[in-house]
């Protein structure tokens, strides 16, 4: 095993030892070194620690437990006297270590400003936590601090030797604090902010001297002021700690020269953290270090690795002080400001664009955007198209986004979930409470969700208002790009918050696009008009081209036209009119369908409203094979002619089309009707499928013959052709308001179940009498032959655009 | 799910209830109150007007009110609260500006051991004085309490006051010196936890719940943020400080919990913005018995959220 040996145990150093033990646990026998007799711990939260809103141990990085279980030999406490390169050795005051690599981790040493009195017990600076302890012992006795330096560091020290009961001065030699992440503005709201604290701050203070006999009494300042002091903290800077190196004839700038690969000018010797100098340039703040490391461990381990300086941004640690600082934000002559003020709330943001790309950010009082903002400058994103609204944020387009888990929050105990097995919400969160913390527990022991799944998203929804951010859920598939809901969502949502405009419902449901987009508007549209028949008016724009036309659009371009034919029944005279029609505008191609109609296809669109005409002359209205709606009701000839037939099933047929036609529905319709169990009109395979018999009718529903082949379930069986009737459109009124957009009726009814329909369609009569009544107040407005209004007021969109006029001018 | 620690110990609050208004009355809307199912049936009963009993108090006089002697006081359910064995009681009035959302009320037990407490820091003339406190047997920390004044930025109650925002401070009488760290580590306190109650006027309060180790009065503190400075207008929260006597530190800089309105305790407070008292679900509640949350409205949005478990 390859000896490695770390001098420092810091930030930089730990992070190098944890990617090195992660990737390639055993590869090298480390030994670590530390001048401070205890391991790596978070410095940047020392502030904390000062203030007494943390306890040291809380700040640990890596205890006793997992230096041990990476077998690092610990020599802290100990200093490392010097590297003798010749015999690959690091001598420490307790002995000599071998190594085959080296990393120096030395950091950095506080900058002491050379005034006389700097040596006085009671100068302390501020970088570990025995300068922190110094300073708690310090506090304890009262009295005043002066903190000489209004960086980071010294502003965090102040605020927590004031909240320690101290009174604090704050020296800074420039204009204003923090000048280095600040500009002017942010560190006047700055100051005002520390004052209210009690922290007096002045600027442009220079130090002179440092007075006192045994022990530190006071600071005197160039234009002689004199200030009481217990207690000098120094914070003005910090340099790169080079000694070992330059002791060892390494090649030293400001820091120690590494390259991108954080080698020193020694092949077997690396650097890395604060102690470094990287193409001229030093490293205070933890993000690079951590990408330091994570290249120095590669490297180490044999990989290619590059450092590459990223930007950086700055938060100051002091309770109840906001404040965020990124890039680069001086005056320049390319340079244009973007600065939104709030006096009142103490809010101030600055934007520095240069080249339509945001370079410097500068934020106090409110930093929630920030890392947005960072992330623009960062990736030289072009905001040109978003410069009106930039200052705001990523957020400014909408107002606060729809919860759907408000309204699952507020349920009450014994409100259903779960139609299926009838599992109330109280029991789902008994369930939750007893230990059930994700979907499948709650499913084995509740049932919830467990059979058609439908509400499986409502449950979710009910442990996550239960657990909070303990659970965690699978992610829903939205309706579209547009919006974080899904179908079932959406249809909540129009209905709870009585939406009645897409407009209405883009604002409540958070829409990310301004008008929504060819996903989501036909499925909108659709629950808007199913929900509100009176209110909602149906939007031709949001419709596909086959509604849009009512016609279906053929491969060449051209239209199919198919009147309706009631249950399958036609007479002479409409025979007469289609073959008429047909053959006056040249209809290429005229065909029995298996709906019992007659089809006209390769019709030209300009054609279409004088063809309607003919036909509607002749008595016969639009077939609505191109709609999701009602298409046919297929019947056999029943008693009338069949020597097996029991009822009248062309009677019933042609009755369920005249009160179903016209409507709207989630996806296509298509019905029939035997007139006995020899089923010629295919009932078994039909969205819904009547079967006569001697007793009555069998009604099934949730039939497939497509791409899916599925057998009709049995709804239940009536004795009267009202009952069948009224059944029939209870079932179709449950569907339209409640499945999703473009799901036949059996993928709904393999979600809801079978018995949640039954119960309301078939049981609860009151149920089953309000869906008919819903459906006859759709019906008094959709139930309107199309063809005879486009033929009265659009037959001019059906015209071709005449071109050659444009031409000519 | 785990258990409670040493559950043996008897907490320092006892009972913790939620008084909201309604038509013009204090109504009762949560409690949590353990083993005391009488005084749990005496007040599910009652109801104050503004001006009434310990609640009402609290409305009308826009204050956190201490009681720490039922007899003879305006206490309406003294007889049932002296059955119960119970002693004093704060009451702490939550306002969203001029409106008052709730008014938390929470009782103690008095006995020779029980150590903790519960005090009121009121600004007079510049300084946080002690407007009034319980301690139960802390005594000596209790006249120590009483002669301490804060200026503004120091100490707990003169941090909160300066920030405007609640602050735990861990080790009260070990290792370093807060500021009454002396008194505290001889009375065994250990966390404290502050926070600014806001009400109508100018008045300044600082309420501070200083927890001991044998009669904690929470084993969990949590802050969560939820000021859209911090968060944006997301109606979530951070959980930016915290401590638990099973889990340890609660806070990670680089990746904070995060509660979404609605979602769990914390998102109900989030959502309704109504102190939140649950008991009997460890599963809600990290594993203990019961969850105190307590939203801090400030500067016209619901700022923050306190919660200890106990």
């Amino acid at each position: 095993m390859k000896k490695l040996v770390v001098i420092g145990a810091g930030m930089a150093s730990g992070r190098m030892l944890e990617e090195l033990f992660d990737t390639a646990p055993g590869a090298y026998a480390v030994t670590l070194f530390n001048a401070e007799p205890r391991g790596n711990y978070n410095r940047i939260m020392l502030s904390p620690v000062l203030s007494g809103e943390k306890s040291y141990a809380e700040i640990v990085t890596h205890d006793d437990a997992w230096y041990a279980a990476n077998a690092v030999t610990c020599r802290f406490g100990e200093a490392v006297t010097r590297i003798d390169r010749a015999r690959k050795v690091v001598v420490g005051a307790q002995g000599e270590v071998p190594y085959d690599q080296l990393v120096i981790a030395t950091g950095s040493a506080p900058f002491i400003i050379p005034v006389p009195g700097r040596d006085l017990p009671g100068v302390i600076t501020y970088r570990d936590l025995d300068d922190t302890n110094a300073m708690i012992e310090a506090s304890g006795k009262g009295g005043s601090a002066v903190v000489i330096g209004g960086g980071l560091l010294g502003l965090e020290a102040a605020a927590g030797l004031r909240l320690r009961g101290m009174e604090v001065t704050v020296l800074h030699l420039s204009g204003h604090l923090m000048e280095r992440q600040l500009d002017e503005a942010a560190g006047f709201l700055l100051r005002r902010d520390l004052e209210h604290r009690g922290i007096k701050v002045m600027t442009k203070a220079s130090t002179t001297a440092i007075l006192g006999d045994d022990r530190v009494e006071a600071v005197l300042l160039e234009d002689g002021t004199t200030l009481p002091a217990d207690l000098v903290v120094m914070a003005v800077g910090i340099r790169p700690e080079t000694r070992l190196a330059t002791d060892a004839g390494l090649e030293v700038a400001r820091g120690i020269a590494i390259d991108a690969q954080m080698r020193t000018s020694d092949p077997d010797i690396f650097a890395v953290g604060e102690c470094v100098d990287f193409n001229g340039q030093l490293f205070g703040l933890v993000a690079p270090l951590y990408d330091q490391a994570k290249v120095l461990a590669q490297t180490l381990l044999g990989a290619e690795a590059v450092f590459v300086p990223k930007e950086l941004s700055t938060k100051l640690k002091v309770t109840g002080c906001d404040l965020f600082s990124a890039g680069d934000f001086a005056e320049g002559p390319n340079r244009e400001d973007i600065v939104f003020r709030d006096p009142g709330r103490g809010v101030y943001k600055r934007l520095v664009i240069e080249d339509d790309a945001i370079i410097g950010a500068v934020m106090y009082g409110d930093t929630a955007d920030s890392n947005w903002f960072f992330g623009q400058i960062r990736d030289g994103a072009d905001i040109s198209t978003l410069r009106d609204t930039l200052i705001f944020g990523p957020a400014f387009q909408g107002g606060a986004p729809v919860d759907p888990m408000a309204a699952v929050a507020a349920l009450p105990p014994e409100a259903e979930i779960c139609g299926c097995n009838g599992v109330c919400k109280g029991t789902i969160v008994a369930a939750i409470n007893g230990g059930a913390s994700d979907l499948a527990a709650v499913k084995a022991q509740t049932k919830a969700s467990a059979s058609c799944g439908t509400c499986t998203g409502l449950v979710e929804q009910v442990l996550a208002s239960t657990l909070g951010d303990r659970f965690t859920r699978k992610a829903v598939q939205p309706v579209c790009g547009c919006t974080e809901l899904t179908h079932e969502d959406l249809r909540r949502l129009i209905k709870s918050q009585s939406l009645k405009s897409m407009p209405a419902v883009w604002q409540a449901g958070a829409w990310k696009t301004p008008d929504g987009c060819h996903v989501c508007r036909p499925a909108l549209n659709f629950y808007l008009l199913a929900d509100w028949p009176l209110e909602y008016r149906d939007d031709l724009q949001s419709r596909f081209i086959n509604e849009r036309k009512h016609a279906n659009i053929q491969k060449d371009g051209t239209f199919s036209v198919m009147p309706r034919m009631w249950g399958g029944i036609t007479t002479p005279d409409e025979l007469r009119a289609i073959a008429d029609a047909a053959d006056k505008f040249a209809v290429p191609t005229v065909k029995v369908t298996g709906g019992q109609r007659i089809d006209l296809l390769g019709v030209k669109s300009e054609d279409l409203p004088a063809i309607w005409a003919d036909l509607n002359a002749a008595g016969m209205v639009s077939g609505h094979a191109y709609s999701k709606g009602l298409r046919t009701v297929k019947t056999c000839v029943g008693t009338d002619h069949c020597r097996f037939g029991t009822q009248d099933s062309t009677g019933l047929g042609i009755k369920l089309e005249k009160a179903l036609w016209g409507s709207w529905t989630p996806h296509k319709v298509k019905l029939a009707v035997s007139g006995c169990p020899r089923n010629c009109a295919e009932a078994t395979c039909k969205d819904v499928g009547i079967i006569c018999v001697d007793s009555g009718f069998q009604i099934g529903v949730a039939g497939a013959a497509g791409m899916d082949l599925k057998e009709t379930e049995r709804l239940g069986q009536v004795e009267t052709e009202e009952e069948a009737i009224a059944l029939t459109i209870a079932f179709v009124q449950l569907y339209r308001e409640n499945a999703k957009y473009l799901d036949r009726p059996y993928k709904w009814v393999a979600k809801v179940g079978l018995d949640w329909v039954k119960e309301r369609v078939v049981d609860d009569l009151a149920e089953r009498q309000r869906l008919i009544d819903a459906f006859a107040v759709s019906q008094s407005v959709y139930q309107k032959d199309p063809w005879a209004e486009h033929v009265r007021e659009r037959s001019e969109q059906y015209k071709p655009v005449n071109l050659s006029g444009f031409a000519a001018e | 799910m785990d258990v409670t620690l040493d559950p043996q110990a008897r907490t320092f609050i006892e009972v913790a209830e939620v008084w909201v208004p309604q038509e013009g009355r204090l109504v009762h809307a949560q409690g949590s109150y353990g083993a005391l199912d009488g005084f749990a049936e005496a007040s599910a009963r009652e109801s104050f007007a503004k001006g009434e009993g310990l609640p009402g108090k609290a409305w009308a006089e826009a204050r956190p009110v201490v009681l720490k002697a039922f007899d003879g006081s305006y206490f309406k359910r003294a007889e049932a609260a002296k059955e119960a064995g119970l002693t004093a009681a704060v009451a702490i009035p939550v306002f969203a500006g001029a409106e008052l959302k709730a008014v938390l009320v929470v009782l103690c037990a008095d006995d020779a051991e029980r150590i903790g407490a519960i005090e009121v820091w009121a600004e007079t003339d510049g300084l946080l004085m002690l407007e009034d406190g319980y301690f139960g047997a802390a005594k000596h920390f209790e006249w120590v309490s009483q002669h301490t004044h804060f200026p503004i930025g120091q100490g707990l109650p003169g941090g909160v006051w300066a920030a405007r925002t609640p602050m735990l401070m861990r080790d009260l009488g070990s290792g370093y010196r807060f500021v009454r760290a002396e008194s505290a580590g001889k009375a065994g306190l250990t966390t404290g936890l502050g926070l600014p109650v806001p009400v109508p006027g100018s008045k300044t309060y600082v309420l501070t719940l200083l927890s001991a180790r044998g009669t904690p009065l929470a084993r969990r503190f949590e802050i969560w943020d939820a000021r859209s400075a911090r968060v944006g207008k997301t109606g979530a929260a951070l959980l930016v400080d915290g401590t638990c006597a099973r889990d340890g530190r609660l806070w990670d800089a680089d990746n904070p919990r995060r509660a979404a309105a609605w979602e769990g305790p914390i998102g109900t407070v989030l959502g309704n913005g109504l102190p939140l008292v649950l008991a009997g679900n460890p599963a809600q509640t990290a594993g203990y018995d019961s969850l105190v949350a307590l939203p801090i409205h400030q500067a016209g949005e619901l700022a923050f959220v306190i919660a200890w478990y106990c």
